[in-house]
């Protein structure tokens, strides 16, 4: 309390403040519009004003039954189990690249440019270029093959400009350190260097699942013969004109922010434990090693 | 003995960079020098024919289409980034500098990046009701009388897809500006204060400097993000903005694969020549 | 057209002697036919195949998948993906999926890769009743009109079972693709924010509609409904707007830009969804417009006329390609498929979403009478119209705008079509977006 009593507003704070809520607003404007729209009654526009309120739309998506057009329910669970992959890839691999370019290696910057253009490359050009390269294998591209290699090359350049930067903040000391008092690599990495990443670990997962998850361009040519949620989605706009997208959208938004929760639920928890366990101990050698 | 274990640590790096490079070498790399390959193929009118032809990259070269293709696509790159650099700038600068509780900061940056989750075409169907001719700001715009007209250019047009592209773009500015400026050590703010330094010239010659790493990430991500969008342009814009991606998809769409990839590799090599040179100007990587 | 010699991704041999076996399973299946049963029950190893097809999400559904899978032994898995995606999956990716159903503006881009077989008309037990407009006539009815541009019939046959080419309508039994569906297209307008009547293509590009008008941003779809809005205007008489020459193109595209400058075109649209918001929101009072989607736009209590028009209608039609990589039993399955497609259940299904599918003489005998009125004889309904997903469509007393099945099918002024100026064009109206 004192010390907010001490703290005097910079100048340009008030005008600083009003533009950050005014772009929060714009930033959800559309996302609650969408959220309101779904509840509309069964006889509805897409637009306002509201036709009745009902959850009408979403039990069409989650119940269709045998006289729909869509079921989106096992596009859904694919979706789902591929962003699990990918994030889980995405964590590894660019954990292990972050390890790599603190040393240096052969060909670093090589790696860095590719990694960059991954994230330029036009999408459709992408999928396009894996699925020929199936085909010269004489192999089909299914979802979990080539369009999960596809989402690899979305989500490795944000992994690993993200553990990039994670990696560039720890202080080498506390490796030195605890390798000083006789911690073996595997040691180091699991006692100390993990649990400091580990938040930013969980942003590259939350990162590698969003971004797969919600991918269309360069998965619809190569998901093979079953659609992930994204491409059903794609067809929802080519044959209806009804609030089921809406709903569809506010499910979206919801299941991500579960997500969200229960990844900041774990960072919370591993925290608290952090407190306790490895790093307490790297923290004593290393202030053991500077004095 | 020395020499020993730098060699060791050289084959770890080895071992730990090549799950990346062999994920990137079969779905990037890979990908890529097969649409190089198809960019020297023939297209008959109908068909694509294996071949060693330039034709499609003279084509691209000597078409007027290409440099207007270009200026449009260049423009919205601009437009895009000095509005999400400005925006994303002020934003950190809010979140870090002017916010002191940690919680507060980090439960702020959250919110922004919550919206970033939803399906992203489901999101720009929705502005749809937003901008429209009888959408909720063309209502209010007649009902305060600020004009008797609704407002045609708010939607099908350049603005809303400039609109699009900050609302979701500013993010990928703000969060490296964000992870730069956590790491600006307050007393080199508090030294040039106490050394007469002005506020503005603390921004000029302290914190900006210190940025520009972060500036240079984001800086990365939108453009590369712009230049290669097509679903805005052709949601929001009612297709009638011609970007380079627009004039490849459309191709691609009438089965020209091999002048569609001609166009996506000269695409990609422009990019990557403007983010090369943009690190030149920062390395990145020894500031992040 | 262009004739490519027998190229070696075929096994012309091996091809022939599974087409022996596919004569014997679609004789089987013309006997169970008779009996009234559908033509599956012939072999006990088919239970386990999985035929996959890929096509628009207006007609790979759920519930034909449910329906197919009903009567049939094999599986059928549907999967759906915009008209695009068809084409790109087809030309690209064709190992994923058993049968394609493209537009048949797409197949001079489907057929020439020689990635796909030809459907033999003898072993195709319902061919009799497919509609004469994909046969020698190349129209419906006698007095129909031909129709400018690609008529269905002129890329609908090939030479022999290993060719890759277009031959003359009727003059082979190899069949390019198996027709599905078709319906005509004209421009939906609204009633209400017009106030007068619309009877000619030319309000497309009536001044009094600037900034409240829309195009197809389909290149070749979007350019000949403003050339026949052009020609409806009294501005150019064009050779053949369903193949326009260079000159032609030229023309076109400047008067397009003019209209863009103008600022005459809202917006264009690439999807279902798009066209129907336009409408909704009255963004735009006139546009081409699908029948669906006419009928989307009233589902939402906005009046919306799918007009009539004294030039006629522009149409499309869509058809199964069958891929190279079928053998045997597949094949097998889908001509199976294929014509349990023609024999009236699907018919009738898809005249309730206001298709049609190519044998209307078996779709008659199961769709019921005041049904059949109504979507083809374009006489007021007698009872609630239904579409196939249970809402209600029409109350008894309404007409079908565009009138009956003759009335659109019968007056197709242009056929959606690729043109042989398709590269200039392409680059001609990306110009056009440009500008």
């Amino acid at each position: 309390m004192s010390q907010r009593a001490e703290f005097r507003r910079a100048p340009g704070y008030w005008p600083r403040a009003a533009l950050f809520y005014v772009y929060l607003l714009f930033l959800y404007g559309p996302i609650l519009i969408i959220a309101v729209l779904s509840f509309q009654g069964p006889l509805a526009s897409m637009t306002f004003p509201m036709q009745g309120l009902s959850l009408h739309w979403f039990s069409e998506v989650v119940d269709p039954g045998g006289f729909s057009r869509q079921d989106f329910r096992m596009p859904f669970v694919r979706s789902l189990i591929l962003a699990i992959i990918v994030m889980v890839l995405t964590m590894g691999l660019s954990f292990l690249a972050g390890l790599a370019f603190r040393k240096s290696f052969k060909g670093n910057i090589v790696v860095f440019y590719v990694v960059v253009a991954s994230l330029i490359a036009p999408s459709a050009l992408i999928s396009l270029g894996i699925g020929l390269g199936f085909n010269e294998l004489g192999l089909q591209s299914q979802w979990y093959t080539g369009a999960l290699g596809a989402h690899l090359s979305w989500t490795l350049p944000f992994g690993v400009l993200i553990m990039l930067a994670i990696f560039s903040r720890l202080d080498p000391s506390l490796e030195e350190a605890a390798r000083d008092q006789g911690a073996t690599e595997w040691q180091t990495l699991r006692n100390v260097i993990v649990p400091i990443t580990l938040p930013g670990l969980i942003g590259v997962a939350l990162f590698g699942f969003t971004l797969s998850y919600d991918e269309y361009p360069r998965t619809s040519t190569i998901v093979g013969e079953f659609n992930t949620l994204p491409v059903e989605v794609m067809n929802t706009i080519n044959i209806a004109a009804t609030p089921v997208i809406y709903a569809i959208g506010t499910m979206t938004t919801l299941f991500s922010l579960l997500v969200i929760f229960a990844s900041f639920l774990a960072v919370y928890i591993i925290q608290k434990r952090r407190t306790g366990a490895g790093l307490g101990i790297a923290r004593k050698a290393a202030k053991a090693d500077s004095s | 003995m020395v020499r020993v274990i730098t060699s060791a640590l050289r084959y770890r790096a080895a071992l730990q960079i090549s799950p990346l490079s062999l994920a990137l070498l079969f779905f990037l790399v890979g990908p890529v020098i097969m649409i190089m390959i198809m960019s020297f193929y023939e297209f008959t009118g109908f068909m694509t024919v294996p071949d060693a032809t330039l034709e499609n990259y003279i084509e691209l070269f000597t078409s007027s289409l290409t440099g207007v293709n270009y200026l449009q696509t260049l423009k919205m790159v601009g437009i895009t980034w000095v509005v999400t650099l400005v925006l994303g700038f002020t934003l950190a600068y809010f979140l870090v500098f002017d916010l002191v509780e940690l919680r507060t900061k980090l439960l702020l940056f959250l919110l922004c990046v919550v919206p970033f989750w939803t399906s992203s075409v489901i999101r720009m169907v929705a502005w749809v009701p937003f901008l429209g001719k009888e959408g909720i700001i063309n209502k209010f715009v007649i009902w305060t009388g600020i004009s008797a007209e609704p407002l045609q250019f708010l939607l099908f047009s350049e603005f809303a897809v400039f609109l699009s592209y900050i609302q979701i773009f500013t993010l990928f500015m703000m969060a490296p500006l964000f992870n730069v400026m956590a790491r600006i050590n307050r007393d080199l703010i508090e030294a040039a204060r106490d050394n007469g330094a002005s506020g503005i010239q603390i921004l000029w010659h302290v914190i900006i400097p210190l940025c520009k790493p972060g500036i240079a990430i984001g800086t990365i991500f939108v453009v590369s993000l712009v230049a290669s969008d097509f679903a805005a342009v052709s949601l929001l814009g009612g297709q009638r903005v011609g970007t380079v991606s627009i004039s490849m998809i459309i191709q691609m769409n009438m089965a020209q694969y091999p002048p569609s990839s001609a166009t996506g590799v000269i695409l990609l090599v422009v990019v990557l020549l403007i983010v090369g040179g943009i690190m030149r100007m920062v390395d990145v990587r020894k500031q992040l | 057209m262009r004739k490519t010699s027998s190229d070696t991704s075929k096994t012309g041999v091996s091809r022939r002697s599974l087409l022996k076996g596919t004569a014997a399973v679609a004789g089987v299946a013309a006997a169970t036919q008779l009996t009234g049963g559908f033509p599956t029950v012939w072999s006990q190893d088919i239970k386990d195949l999985t035929l996959r097809s890929t096509g628009g999400p207006w007609s790979h559904f759920q519930l034909l998948e449910n329906m197919a899978n009903e009567d049939l032994d094999f599986t059928v898995q549907l999967t759906p993906v915009g008209l695009d995606e068809i084409q790109k999956r087809g030309l690209t990716q064709t190992g994923s999926s058993d049968l394609f159903e493209p537009a048949y503006l797409q197949m001079k881009f489907f057929w020439p890769t020689g990635k796909f077989m030809p459907w033999d008309t003898t072993k195709l037990p319902e061919w009799d009743k497919v509609v004469d407009l994909y046969k020698a006539p190349g129209k419906i009815w006698p007095d129909a009109w031909f129709g400018q541009g690609q008529n269905p019939s002129t890329v609908s046959y090939t030479s022999g079972p290993d060719t890759n080419d277009f031959v003359e309508a009727g003059s082979t039994q190899w069949l390019t693709a198996h027709p599905v569906l078709h319906n005509a297209d004209t421009l939906g307008i609204r009633p209400d924010l017009i106030g007068r009547p619309i009877d000619s293509w030319a309000e497309l590009i009536n001044p009094e509609f600037a900034g409240k008008a829309a195009l197809v941003s389909f290149p070749t779809i979007g350019l000949m409904d403003a050339a026949t809005a052009f020609e409806a205007a009294g501005e150019i008489t064009y050779g053949d707007k369903g193949n326009m020459t260079q000159d032609e193109i030229d023309y076109s595209v400047e008067r397009l830009i003019q209209l863009k400058n103008d600022g005459h075109w809202r917006a264009l649209w690439s999807a279902f969804n798009e066209s129907v918001q336009l409408m909704v929101n009255g963004e735009v009072v006139i546009q081409s417009m699908w029948s669906p989607a006419v009928t989307a736009v009233r589902a939402q209590g906005v009046p919306c006329i799918y007009q009539d028009l004294k030039e006629g209608y522009r149409s499309w039609t869509t058809g199964h390609v069958l891929p190279n990589h079928l053998e045997g039993k597949m094949i097998g399955a889908a001509y199976d498929y294929v014509t349990w497609y023609h024999t009236g259940r699907v018919g009738a299904m898809f005249a309730r979403q206001g298709y049609y599918v190519v044998t209307p003489d078996n779709t008659r005998k199961v769709l019921p009478e005041a049904e059949w009125d109504f979507w083809y004889e374009g006489k007021p309904a007698t009872v609630e119209i239904y579409d196939p997903f249970g809402n209600l469509m029409e109350k008894p007393g309404t007409i079908r705008d565009g009138g009956s099945y003759k009335n659109r099918m019968g007056r197709v002024a242009i056929w959606n079509s690729t043109m042989d100026e398709n590269k200039y064009l392409t680059r001609r109206w990306a110009e056009f977006i440009a500008a």
